[in-house]
């Protein structure tokens, strides 16, 4: 908390402007004191009125009236202060985002020197060089490993082939009803399904 | 006797003490004394703050049509409070801090403090920002006096000064001046404050 050195300093337009709205609270301070004489006169014509002065209260009004008219010049000369006040801070916000956009012009052209058309083009034609040898070597790979997996893949099929007969060959023996043993009798349970199945396989 | 508390026509309420003759003498008795001057400060300040009136004046207990009638005076009971003992109330707060002499260097008037310069500070940066009068110039009139009712209004400029150099000292209101007034400008904080 030493200094002032966060204050920014006061400007010759912050003057200006302190003057303008410094004018403009006269001004303001004049129309209350009209309005106060206004509502005066008035009470001044009632008095006369009643104390039976028409002449007077007749005076009292026509004051009355150019006071007011002198009212609604004071307006005119009021708005006229205050747009002169919001015309000169509006420009000094305007000026304001013109330095903006000047500072930021630069910062973007300062970026743009590194970043020159020439060497962006260079780089994406390295880059697509680099490309083109990665896929040249991915598709030699490729081809190396379908040659040598083709072989494999013959000899496993042979012996697969080999293998599939001797499984058919088996399986069928192992399919044939076997014959029966013992002479046909009804009694146990065993001999009872065995007739069934034999029934199915005679038919 | 049977004291009440009574309600001003301006909607204050007066404590019962107030009904109580003897509340408006100056009792001998020190220990009386000082209650009685507590009370009494005590209402000065919860009417000023209900009826926003900055100024007590000795010269307000000496006559008729001014703003602390209610106070000062009790028709029911026909007893007012003299200007000696009022006098000796305002020299009170004064050394309590609860008011200031204005203008300084006599014991006639005195600001009130019924809200301290710091919190003054405060309520005026809170309505320079919500009205949205951050960065730009001010003039001292348009602050005590806006077209708009807002809680600053009629307040004095020698408080309105004090506001102002508190609020300079933690960078948030700068006074600018020239031959023919003063302004302020006042300052967003950046958080750090």
């Amino acid at each position: 908390m030493g200094g002032n050195q966060s204050v920014p300093k006061i400007t010759a337009q912050d003057w200006a402007i302190l003057d303008l709205k410094l004018q403009r609270d006269k001004v303001k301070q004049y129309q209350k004191n009209l309005q106060a004489i206004l509502d005066r006169e008035e009470v001044i014509a009632k008095q006369h009125l009643a104390a039976g002065h028409k002449d007077r209260a007749l005076v009292a009004l026509r004051r009355r009236k150019y006071q007011q008219g002198l009212l609604l010049k004071t307006d005119g000369q009021l708005e006229n202060l205050q747009q002169l006040v919001s015309t000169i801070e509006f420009s000094l916000v305007e000026v304001s985002v013109l330095h903006g956009l000047k500072q930021g012009n630069e910062v973007l052209k300062e970026l743009h020197k590194e970043m020159n058309p020439e060497s962006v083009e260079r780089l994406l034609e390295e880059t697509a060089e680099a490309r083109e040898y990665q896929r040249e070597i991915d598709e030699m790979l490729a081809n190396n490993l379908t040659l040598d997996e083709e072989d494999a893949v013959q000899a496993e099929l042979r012996a697969l082939q080999a293998d599939v007969q001797a499984e058919t060959v088996s399986s069928r023996d192992v399919h044939l009803p076997s014959a029966p043993m013992n002479e046909p009798v009804a009694g146990p349970e065993e001999e009872v399904d065995r007739d069934p199945a034999r029934v199915a396989v005679t038919a | 006797m049977a004291l009440s508390t009574h309600t001003t026509t301006t909607g204050f309420l007066l404590p019962s003490i107030h009904s109580a003759p003897p509340f408006f003498t100056q009792q001998p008795h020190p220990a009386s004394l000082s209650i009685a001057t507590e009370q009494w400060i005590q209402i000065i300040l919860k009417y000023a703050r209900h009826r926003r009136l900055f100024t007590v004046r000795v010269e307000d207990s000496e006559a008729l049509g001014n703003d602390w009638d209610e106070i000062l005076r009790n028709e029911r009971i026909n007893r007012k409070l003299i200007p000696s003992y009022l006098s000796y109330i305002l020299a009170q707060m004064v050394s309590q801090n609860l008011a200031v002499y204005e203008p300084p260097k006599q014991d006639r008037s005195i600001l009130i403090y019924w809200r301290l310069p710091e919190e003054w500070a405060e309520v005026l940066y809170e309505w320079v920002s919500s009205s949205g009068n951050l960065n730009t110039i001010m003039t001292f009139y348009e602050i005590t006096d806006p077209p708009v009712e807002s809680p600053l209004s009629g307040l004095p400029i020698p408080l309105l000064r004090q506001a102002i150099t508190l609020l300079s000292k933690s960078n948030r209101a700068q006074i600018i001046a020239i031959s023919e007034g003063e302004g302020v400008r006042f300052f967003p904080t950046t958080g750090k404050a």
